[in-house]
Parts: C-alpha cells; structure tokens; sequence
C-alpha cells in the first residue's frame, strides 16, 4: 500500500508509475551506451590527432575524416542529453533504496552505488562540460581538453562496471516485452498518462529531435532546421572563424610589408615575403576545415604546397615541422605538423580561401591547411616552418 | 527472475568486465588527480559533484513537481499529449542552455553563436505546443481518455 504521510526523505516504494522499469531503462540504456561508446572512441581519435607525439602517424587520408569523426562526436554527445534525462528519470527511485540487512551484501551494494554515482557524475560531466564547450564558454577553472579526456575514461569504465553488474537484468528486459510486469518494483502499477511504447517513442524523437537542431552546424543541409547550431555558417569568405585576430593578439601592424615567412632547416634558411609566395607554384585544393567544438565547413583553398616550401631549404622527407604563428595569445602560437602531413601533396601554406586573399581573421598573411586534421591545428598567421629532420 | 540468481549469472565473464572497467577508472582518476593543479582539481570535483546534485536534487524533484500537478489540472485526454510533449521540451531546453544564455558570445567574432536562439526556441515550442493540442484534441474525439493500448482497460 502506498505510504499515506510521504517522509521527508522519500522511500523506493514512493515512486508509483510503471513507467519507472527495469523494461524501459534496459532500451533506453542500451542506447545510451551507443551514444557513449561513440563518443568516447570518435575522442579518443580526436586526442590522438591532437598528440604531438605520435608513434603511428595519424593518416592524411580521407580529407574528410577528422570532420565526420568529430562531428559524430558531438552529435552522439547532443543525441545522449534527451536519452540521459530520460535513464535517469527512470531510476530515479533507485536512488532511495533500502541498503540491504548483511555486511557482505552491504558492501556489494556500496561499491555497485559507488561505481553509479560515478557513472552519473561523469556522464553528466562529459555532457555538461562538451556542450559548454562546443558554445565556447568556460564557466570554470579546469583545462577542458585534459578533463574532459580523463573523465572520459573514468565514465566509460564506470559503465562498462555497470553493464556486467547489470548484464542478466539487461538481458533479461531486452529479451522480454515492453510492457512484461515481472522485473517491476512491487510499487510500481500506476499506469501513468502514456505507455511504455510511447515513452520510449518520445525519448528517441526527443534524441533525434537534438540532433536535428544541433548538426547545422557541420551539416549544411541542416541549417535551417538547427535552430540551436553554435553557427550557422556565415562568415567572412563563407567560413566561420573559431578564434580571431584580436583574440588571437594579431594586430595589422604583423602582417604588414614587414611580415617575413621564415623557412628554417638546420643551417639552411629562407626568409620569403607574402609577394614571394603569391610568385611560387599555387595549388589550389578542397578542404574542409573541422573544429574540436564540432563545427565544420568546406572550402576552397589556394596557396603553396609545404612541401615545396620545405623543398627550398632541402629539408629531407618525412621531417617534421614546427609551425610558428604571430598570435600572442592562447596555446597553439607553435604547432607540430608531422612529417606525413607536412608531404601529404594537399597540405597547403594558404593564401587565399574562397578566390580572395585570405582575411585577417582567417589567418592572413598565410595559414596551415592540411587534410584530416583537427581546425585548433590549421594554424594561422604562419611566419615560421622549422624542419626538424 | 527466470530461476536464475541474477548475481551469479555468468559470473567469470561479469567479474572480467568489471575488473575492466574498474582499470579504466582508475586511469581516468590518475589522468585527473595528476594532470590537474589543485585549483583546477577543485574545480573539476565542484562540476563533478554539482551535476549529480543540480539532477538529483534540483531538475528531478521539479520535474516530479510539474508532473504531478499536470496529473491534477488537466483532463485525461490532454495528460498523454501533454507528457510527450513535456518530455521533447523539457530534454530539448535543457540541451539548449548553453546557446539560449550566449555565454559564450565574442564581440571580435561575429560568427560565433550567431542565431536569435530565443526565437529558434520558441519556434520549437509553438511545433511542440500545436502538435500535443492537435493530438489530444484527436484523442478527445475519439473518446480515448490518456494511456496507450491496454492500459486504457487498467485504469481506474
């Protein structure tokens, strides 16, 4: 019978809907852990291409890979916000569950506990913290790449832990009906205002409904419906800009008639002025550039080949180089371009996106374009390439 | 539980993934409790903590609030309407805090967070709304008073 005076700290028995079930929380849970499992290993590929050091080169090919990974990414991420909510909301009367009467069981139970609580706390995290991310805001003190990372790891293992503990419930609930009573709490039999089915139904219209509203943001066919996309594609020459000159502490007065690209290796150096590299060969290739945030774009991109450039100062194949930008501010003013990229024929020192000379915020005098490669390391207002054979 | 003891139930395989995933936690809470000063430590613990809490103790019980007096107000025909609607918003305004507050928003750049996500917002709202009126007004006509199939004949 239901408790008539609730007490102040509600009991499992509290919780009357049957929707609250083991039936209900095994499907959404199952796809849950899709949308988790994507995102942690399309991650763990983003951090790895990020790495400066990289005992397997990360490939060059396809151009598109980083885009379509790390646009997974984020989409399983949104996709698992509406899923999350709902897991949660049918296990909530877990939370007030009796602790059992024996020591042993006790201690099973507290480490079982433990492992949810960290389950819940990473996974609200990792959502929390990717969202924010993905709209460039950082309401707090920690480096998001290092703790979104290892929290990433502590989430997945907590819900590995939790499916072998819950794996013959799991099992049990997936192979039965929806609507199969016999895994329900004793509680449980109100009907509630809708059924199972269309609980589950409006929990996957709601995930992809998420999607929906949030992928214009690297799928261009979406942006009128992606109400909630962080950009909408716009942008000087028809990209957007991630981090902009004065952001970047780029004033003109760099990239005047003094600015000098220095192409170094060993002993061997070059300094070349922006009209000496509109005189060299120009390439010109279809790249799209792909952000850690999630958004992406095509573009076109006219420029000199790095490996022509690294030709010059008879910089030996497979060299890596460290590229060295005007920026003043933020942690990307050197980068390491690795040596399969640096003579990957479509890796570009480019000077001009879309047909025109690029624009200051999109890197002017010159910016690294390479194929397959995370946006934060397309670095821009390049003035030097050190070869490090 | 089908005669089986769901504890024992192909133990050796469980015990393996939990040690797993026991061993990824552990590295994840190395990476954090090495890679962090103390400051950015406390920070990380302070969102760590305060998710579970805003969900647990804040977005739960109000969720429960709303829908207990949405049990009370509305007339049956409308309540399943109303609960699949509540559940598409609800998910999808959580979702969209981040865009709707513009915390984020630069004025160096113009391309960044560059919708009127108040007015996307209350797009999304008015298809909901319509779509929950036209389906509950749809089930008034027909007689049916909330609750899918079989349950209709489980209520009191």
């Amino acid at each position: 019978m239901p408790i008539r005076r609730p007490p102040l700290m509600p009991a499992e028995d509290w919780f009357r809907s049957r929707l609250r079930s083991a039936a209900v929380a095994a499907r959404v849970g199952l796809w849950l852990g899709v949308c988790f499992s994507v995102a942690f290993i399309t991650g763990l590929i983003s951090h790895y291409a990020r790495a400066t050091h990289q005992p397997v080169p990360f490939p060059t090919w396809p151009s598109w890979g980083y885009r379509v990974t790390q646009g997974l990414h984020v989409a399983a991420g949104t996709a698992a916000v509406p899923l999350l909510l709902l897991k949660l909301w049918t296990v909530y009367p877990k939370l007030f569950a009796a602790l059992p009467r024996t020591r042993p069981a006790q201690i099973l139970t507290g480490l079982e506990r433990g492992s949810i609580a960290a389950l819940v706390a990473g996974a609200v995290f990792q959502l929390a913290s990717g969202l924010a991310n993905s709209a460039q805001w950082y309401p707090w003190a920690f480096s998001f790449r290092r703790t979104h990372y290892a929290i990433a790891w502590l989430t997945i293992g907590a819900l590995v832990v939790h499916v072998a503990v819950k794996l013959p419930i799991i099992r049990d609930a997936l192979g039965s009906p929806v609507d199969d009573s016999t895994r329900d709490r004793p509680s449980a039999t109100s009907p509630g205002p809708i059924s199972r089915r269309t609980l589950l139904r409006a929990t996957w219209a709601s995930a992809a409904a998420a999607v929906l509203v949030t992928a214009g943001a690297t799928v261009p066919g979406l942006r009128r419906l992606s109400v909630f996309a962080v950009r909408t594609g716009d942008g000087p020459q028809g990209v957007p800009v991630n981090r902009s000159a004065v952001a970047a502490g780029v004033v003109a007065a760099d990239v005047g008639d003094t600015y000098r690209l220095r192409v170094r290796c060993g002993s061997h150096a070059v300094e070349l002025t922006r009209a000496d590299l509109e005189g060299m060969s120009q390439r010109t290739r279809s790249l799209p550039i792909a952000c850690v945030e999630g958004w992406s774009a095509a573009a076109t991109w006219t420029g000199v080949r790095i490996r022509d450039l690294l030709d010059l100062v008879e910089a030996p194949r497979g060299s890596d180089v460290v590229v060295v930008s005007l920026q003043r501010h933020g942690s990307y003013a050197r980068t390491l371009l690795q040596g399969n990229f640096a003579d990957d024929g479509d890796t570009l020192l480019a000077l001009a996106l879309n047909g025109e000379s690029l624009s200051l915020d999109h890197g002017y005098p010159a910016r690294i374009i390479a194929p397959n490669r995370p946006g934060v390391l397309q670095t821009k207002w390049v003035t030097g390439l050190e070869a490090r054979p | 539980m089908k005669g089986r003891d769901p504890i024992v139930s192909r133990l050796p395989g469980r015990a393996l993934l939990c040690a797993i995933g026991a061993v990824f936690m552990a590295y994840g809470a190395a990476l954090l409790l090495t890679g962090s000063a103390l400051p950015q430590l406390g920070s990380a613990v302070t969102w760590l903590v305060g998710g579970v809490v805003v969900h647990d103790f804040l977005l739960a019980p109000v969720v429960i609030a709303l829908a207990w007096l949405a049990g009370r107000v509305l007339p049956g025909w409308a309540q399943g309407s109303v609960a699949v609607a509540g559940i598409v918003l609800g998910s999808l305004t959580v979702l969209a805090i981040p865009v709707l507050g513009g915390w984020g928003r630069r004025s160096d750049n113009p391309t960044l967070l560059d919708r009127d996500y108040a007015t996307g917002w209350l797009i999304v709202a008015g298809v909901i709304v319509v779509g929950a009126a036209v389906a509950s007004v749809a089930v008034r006509s027909r007689g049916e008073h909330g609750g899918g199939r079989g349950e209709r004949a489980r209520r009191r």
